[in-house]
């Protein structure tokens, strides 16, 4: 046994900015060599490191579905399959029942293994395909009975690299499923680099500051991220509160579609959260159940976006929250061959919103309200055959719908809950380049926002088109029918839809959960969800309301029913109408829409 | 020969550099005054010529050339003085400037607002008008609907307009048109056309690099008209030339013209100065840290080019907007003499990145300062001598100093306030370090085949520690790095950027179509050579492409050794450069694929100086100053030699520990390191043997 090496502030600190610099130094390396669009223009990845124990230490600027719970079980996988860890060993893993996230997310773990022998840590790059070699061509199977009508290959942490050398079977099999091979391949090197830079970073570091120092350090920094945590908790109020969010009826659903419920707990005697996620549905014959890491991650990532966001999320902070599972439930530990295909985003938001909501009403200034639901056309999954070739990949046309938050309007761009904006959004330009479609529209859909004294984000509307071809666009847009519900008297965002344009211009509504084929003379016509405000709209800052009715965000006419204050056309401020107005709104009962 | 002048106005000073009739420089620092900017220009010269003693107008008579770093630009960005403007999109596409490219910072970190649009949603109009990807009209411009709305914005009194439209890089007629409607009825009121001010793809970075532009357009005009009319009056008779964000020089004039190229005038000289004084081969890698009061700007020089980005943010990343031109690649970080040490309530250091500023400074300037700084730590390790800082001009707290890192850190670490300092010194220097890694890993360049070239008032506090830290093959630090910018922009090459966009593959090269788009662009280049750069000694064009394997989204920027493709094996020369610069950068490369280009770059050179950097003046002053006790990162206290930087003779080596400080920075000599003068006049330091 080494004594303890009692590390400093100025210690701890410093080792963290080594780590936090070699994930975002992977993460670096994965965006700009990256092929697909997915992953070079949307930056749909994460790179994170393990302790050797499978311990979440570093992440970067991570998407927080990927990588909060999952990575430590996807370690552990791998190492209880493979007894003996070598350097120069990696395994792909997307296996959502060992961790991963859903089977689209093709993960790369690479043990560092020091110069005796010794596995000290793990580091993972995830990065999700444009094409998994699913039955149809999208990663998003929302109708997908189980995993064999899913159809991607699955890969519990299989070993791809053996002494730095593909090991070509499975790098062939990959190449006969995949619809865009030389693509796949391209990201696949851009993941493994990654992943390989990671390594030669933490294996020089350990051998700079000593493998047993960096141990120590590992566990003091996740005290410290504890201490933070309960100095958070401790000042939270104590409470219980239960909140439901129901995602609409998709195929294999009740008629009512899925309602899920959360029960928040804060207990800040002990210092310690606890969302129980028991209470819900058996999983269902459809792509829309958890895998056991986007149910643990997404009333964590919830819970973590409604408090002070300088605690680290790391193992120590982690020690402090408790959520509830149980097997075979839809939010919960799925049981091959339960379909996962869309664990990442639908019901994950639905378990994601009402956490955060919850934390609202236990305090003002606490929580946010519910963000916008996905996956409309919009960022779906365009294919089809163009010149006789090929072609697979998501798009990104306009997704919005970020949530109010205690003191900030939703964030425009956050795409949905779990992502928490870092993708990107296509560059119209860039997307009529690269795939044969023509984009008509993209704006923003006025009076889409969830009122609130800090409103949801507006919902945005995109028409686009075949060029010379048809198309087939797949997606799983939930919140047709269920919005995004408001939070302390905030009140609930736009609904999303989607339509077929027909040649005359009428529009057919479609299915929210479809492969659509749009023939060349017609439309693709989506509309994303608003984000729920925060606090009563009554209680908004003036001078935001007149803004946003001068930007054409809000009309005068929501204005005044909605946020009480009154305009006149050349959109001055009647100050008595306003206050009166005002006054008598704040007196009738406040209705939770 | 007469004066050249170069002066940059940065947040705090006004730095002037002045090239003698002789060659021979002198640094002067004024105030800056930033309602006044051109004040603090002209204070800078009158100090100049105080020294000279001559008449500030006589003095001025003297000068051929001044050369200005400005930051108002930028500033008129952040304080909202720029002009009302309006921006014409293509109809259907009203939120570009809203949406961006999505993309944000911090995932869990709600507190921040999402930017508002450059262009207000109420000044943003949509004009029926759409040109498809191969070029071709899908939808004529109505001209009755535009001249309407122009009419409207007229009465609404907006003062300058941006022009953006879809694909009008592939056929810039509608953007035209609106242009030639813009001048009949709104005559006089600045405009700008995407085609013309940034022909590349992608709609945002075209637009938002339009609007800036426009919404310049009469702010920096009347600035540089007045700084042109001032100099004038003071009795200046030469050319006026501005810093522009590539690393060049325009005039005055025309640089008014396109003010969107202004916005990083003045970081860009960094690595033009790095490179003319420390680049030793045409081949040197060259890390140059430029750390000031609040802000660490990191640039690169790359086997001797200076990369371009066409990422510069206004403010944070993704939280403001880019300007979408190329520009000289420089990360900002918040970090500095003046970043804020304190201890959270977990127990954990932090450094920066909120700064005591310039007001109130660091405690020991005692100006009102209560928390510690980078400075403060300095100041206690011994690294700056409090008798002697700006060459004795100020004299600084130490007390202050001690009480407040006692109390904010020493205290709460359990730590004396000397291991505190240090400990805030080593986290300071390894937020530079990542800001670094950053920047080199987007670069594919290994530091440790690198030299590190260290500018700025607080360069010399922990450049060994870089350095060391980094593996750099060693450290330089020249005469003039405290004014590093100023000294670039003395040797600058008065220069033009053109591109054009051109979209092609290796394996179907259009090459009639890139020879024609060649020929354009350098026909261009020579008209600039022709006018502007007239009386030039040289000039020559620096030819570059961006291009990508087919499925990749993000191009790089490849040097093209030719200005024509005459057969396939220059195609094939091409394919083979992307590779190599493919595999620089990212390690990888995939030399079957074939590959498509986009845009294309040509930038003319003409030279208006000998290009050789100048040498300070020499100074009469004794070489030994009285010895002190500094504590090294990872020493005690050692009783240390201190040099003056300014009379240490030409190849003579010191070894450290040692101090060594000129008027305007102090450099700690680490134990192990050594430090030699050479002809140039930098302080090129070994970093030893580094464990």
């Amino acid at each position: 046994m080494t004594i303890r090496d009692v590390m400093d502030g100025s210690t701890l600190a410093l080792l963290n900015a080594r780590m936090e610099g070699i994930a975002r130094k992977m993460a670096n390396t994965l965006h700009r060599t990256g092929r697909s669009g997915i992953l070079t223009i949307a930056r749909d990845f994460s790179c994170v490191i393990l302790t050797a124990k499978h311990e979440l230490l570093a992440t970067a600027e991570s998407l927080p579905i990927h990588v909060l719970r999952g990575p430590d079980i996807m370690a552990r996988t791998m190492a209880e399959n493979h007894k003996v860890l070598r350097r120069g060993d990696a395994y792909l893993h997307n296996s959502p029942y060992h961790g991963c996230t859903h089977p689209a997310d093709h993960s790369i773990l690479v043990p560092v293994i020091d110069d005796d022998g010794i596995h000290r840590f793990t580091v993972l790059a995830k990065a999700h395909q444009a094409d998994c070699g699913n039955a149809l061509p999208t990663t998003y199977m929302g109708a997908a009975k189980d995993v064999y009508a899913e159809g991607a290959l699955i890969f519990p942490a299989v070993k791809i690299q053996h002494d730095n050398e593909h090991v070509m079977d499975i790098i062939r099999m990959c190449q006969m499923r995949i619809r865009v091979p030389e693509q796949w391949w391209g990201d696949y090197l851009a993941t493994l680099g990654a992943a390989r830079v990671g390594e030669r970073e933490m294996l020089a570091l350990g051998r700079e500051v000593g493998w047993d120092r960096l141990e120590s350090y590992t566990g003091q920094w996740f005290d410290y991220s504890e201490r933070r945590m309960i100095d958070v908790i401790r000042a939270m109020p104590k409470g219980r509160v239960t909140r439901k969010s129901t995602h609409d009826p998709f195929p294999a659903t009740p008629d009512e579609g899925v309602t899920i419920t959360a029960t928040v707990e804060v207990k800040p005697d002990e210092a310690l959260i606890e969302v129980d996620m028991t209470d819900n549905p058996d999983n269902m014959e459809n792509g829309l159940n958890l895998s056991e890491a986007c149910a643990l991650s997404a009333p964590m990532l919830a819970i973590f976006n409604s408090i002070d966001h300088t605690v680290p999320k790391n193992e120590g902070s982690f020690r402090r929250i408790r959520i509830h599972l149980r097997d075979g439930c839809i939010v919960g530990r799925p049981r091959h061959p339960t379909s996962c295909s869309a664990a990442t985003t639908n019901i994950a938001d639905r378990v994601a919103n009402p956490v955060q909501a919850a934390l609202a009403e236990l305090a003002d200034g606490l929580g946010q309200a519910e963000t916008g639901a996905l996956l409309p056309p919009s960022c779906g999954v365009v294919s089809g055959v163009h010149h006789g070739k090929p072609f697979v990949n998501e798009v990104y046309l306009g997704c919005t719908g970020g949530a109010g938050s205690p003191t900030q309007d939703g964030w425009l761009t956050i795409l949905h809950a779990g992502n928490a904006g870092m993708c990107y959004q296509d560059s119209i330009e860039v997307d009529e380049l690269r795939h044969p479609i023509f984009v008509h529209q993209r704006r923003l859909i006025p009076d889409s926002d969830g009122a609130g004294r800090f409103r949801g984000a507006l919902g945005a509307y995109s028409e686009f088109a075949p060029v010379g071809c048809d198309i087939i666009v797949a997606y799983i847009s939930d919140g047709n029918i269920n919005p995004a519900q408001g939070t302390r008297g905030g009140l609930a965002g736009g609904c999303s839809a989607q339509y077929r344009k027909k040649r005359d211009g009428s529009l057919e509504p479609l299915p929210p959960c479809a492969e659509i084929l749009i023939k060349a003379d017609e439309r693709m016509v989506s509309i994303s969800a608003g984000g729920g405000g925060y606090g009563s709209p009554q209680e908004r800052d003036v001078e935001r309301v007149i803004r946003d009715v001068r930007e054409g965000w809000v009309s005068r006419a929501r204005a005044r029913e909605v946020y009480g204050v009154v305009l006149s056309e050349a959109l001055e401020l009647d100050h008595a109408a306003t206050q009166q107005l005002r006054l008598g709104q704040a007196s009738l009962p406040k209705s939770r829409l | 020969m007469g004066l050249r002048f170069a002066v940059d106005t940065g947040g705090t000073f006004t730095d002037l550099m002045v090239s003698s009739d002789e060659g021979t420089l002198s640094i002067h620092k004024a105030s800056t005054t930033p309602k006044d900017p051109v004040k603090g220009v002209i204070d800078a010269l009158a100090l100049a010529a105080k020294e000279a003693h001559q008449p500030l107008s006589d003095y001025l008579a003297r000068g051929e050339l001044l050369v200005h770093g400005t930051t108002h630009a930028i500033n008129a960005i952040v304080t909202g003085s720029t002009a009302r403007t309006a921006f014409l999109t293509t109809a259907g596409h009203p939120d570009t400037l809203v949406i961006r490219e999505g993309g944000r910072m911090e995932p869990f970190n709600f507190t921040v607002a999402y930017p508002e649009p450059y262009v207000p949603r109420e000044l943003t109009v949509e004009i029926p008008e759409r040109i498809a990807v191969d070029g071709s009209i899908k939808t004529a411009l109505d001209e009755t609907e535009t001249l309407r709305i122009l009419e409207l914005l007229k009465a609404r009194g907006v003062e300058a307009i941006g022009v953006c439209f879809l694909w009008s890089v592939v056929n810039p007629v509608h953007e035209q048109r609106v242009g030639e409607l813009i001048e009949k009825i709104l005559p006089g009121i600045p405009y700008t056309l995407s085609h013309k001010i940034n022909p590349s793809i992608r709609e945002y970075r075209r637009a938002i690099s339009t609007c800036i532009d426009a919404s310049l357009k009469p702010i920096m005009g009347a600035y540089m008209r007045g700084l042109d009319q001032r100099l004038r009056d003071a009795g200046f008779t030469g050319r006026v030339l501005v810093i522009t964000s590539q690393g060049g020089v325009m005039d005055a004039k025309d640089a008014a013209e396109a003010p969107v190229n202004l916005i990083n005038s003045g970081p860009s000289m960094a690595p033009v100065a790095a490179k003319a004084y420390a680049s030793h081969g045409r081949e040197d890698t060259l890390i140059v840290g430029d750390t000031g009061g609040t802000t660490f700007d990191v640039s690169l020089v790359r086997k001797g080019r200076i990369p371009r980005t066409r990422e510069t943010w206004l403010g944070q990343p993704f939280r403001s907007h880019m300007t979408g031109m190329p520009s000289v690649d420089v990360k900002s970080i918040g970090a500095g003499g003046g970043s804020i040490a304190y201890v959270d309530k977990g127990g954990l250091l932090h450094v920066g990145p909120i700064s005591a500023g310039a007001m109130p400074g660091p405690v020991c300037y005692g100006r009102g300062g209560t928390r510690p700084t980078v400075t403060d730590a300095a100041l206690v390790l011994g690294f700056i001598d409090p008798e002697f800082f700006l060459g004795g001009k100020m004299t600084l707290d130490r007390k202050g100093a001690v009480e407040a890192l006692k109390r904010e850190v020493a205290d709460p670490l359990h730590m004396s306030v000397e291991a505190a300092a240090e400990a805030i010194m080593t986290l300071a220097t390894e937020h530079m370090v990542q800001a670094i890694m950053d920047i080199t890993v987007h670069q594919g360049i290994d530091p440790s085949e690198a030299i590190f070239v260290a500018g700025g008032g607080a360069a010399g506090l922990n450049c060994v520690a870089i350095g060391r830290r980094l593996r750099c093959r060693s450290v330089v630090v020249t005469e003039a790095a405290a004014a590093l910018a100023a000294s670039g922009a003395l040797i600058s090459d008065l220069s033009a950027h053109y591109q054009a966009m051109f979209h092609t593959r290796s394996d179907a090269f259009d090459r009639d179509g890139i020879n024609h788009v060649l020929q354009t662009l350098s026909d261009r280049c020579t008209s600039f050579s022709k006018s502007a750069g007239a009386h030039a000694l040289s000039s020559e064009i620096d030819w570059s492409c961006e291009a990508r394997y087919i499925e990749q989204a993000w191009e790089i920027d490849v040097p093209l050794a030719i200005s024509r493709f005459s057969d396939e094996a220059d195609v094939k020369a091409l394919e083979h450069a992307f590779h190599a610069m493919h595999q620089d950068k990212f390690a990888v490369s995939d030399p079957g694929a074939p590959i498509e280009t986009v845009t294309w770059n040509a930038e003319i050179r003409c030279r208006i100086s000998s290009g050789e950097p100048g040498r300070l003046r020499p100074d009469k002053r004794g070489l030994s100053l009285p010895s002190r006790s500094v504590r090294f990162l990872g020493s005690d206290f050692l009783d240390t030699p201190v040099y003056r930087f300014e009379a240490i003779a030409e190849g003579a080596v010191i070894d450290g520990p040692a101090m060594i400080e000129s008027d305007f920075t102090s450099v700690v000599i680490d134990p192990g390191a050594t430090a030699q003068r050479d002809k140039l006049g930098n302080l090129v330091i070994d970093l030893g043997d580094v464990e």
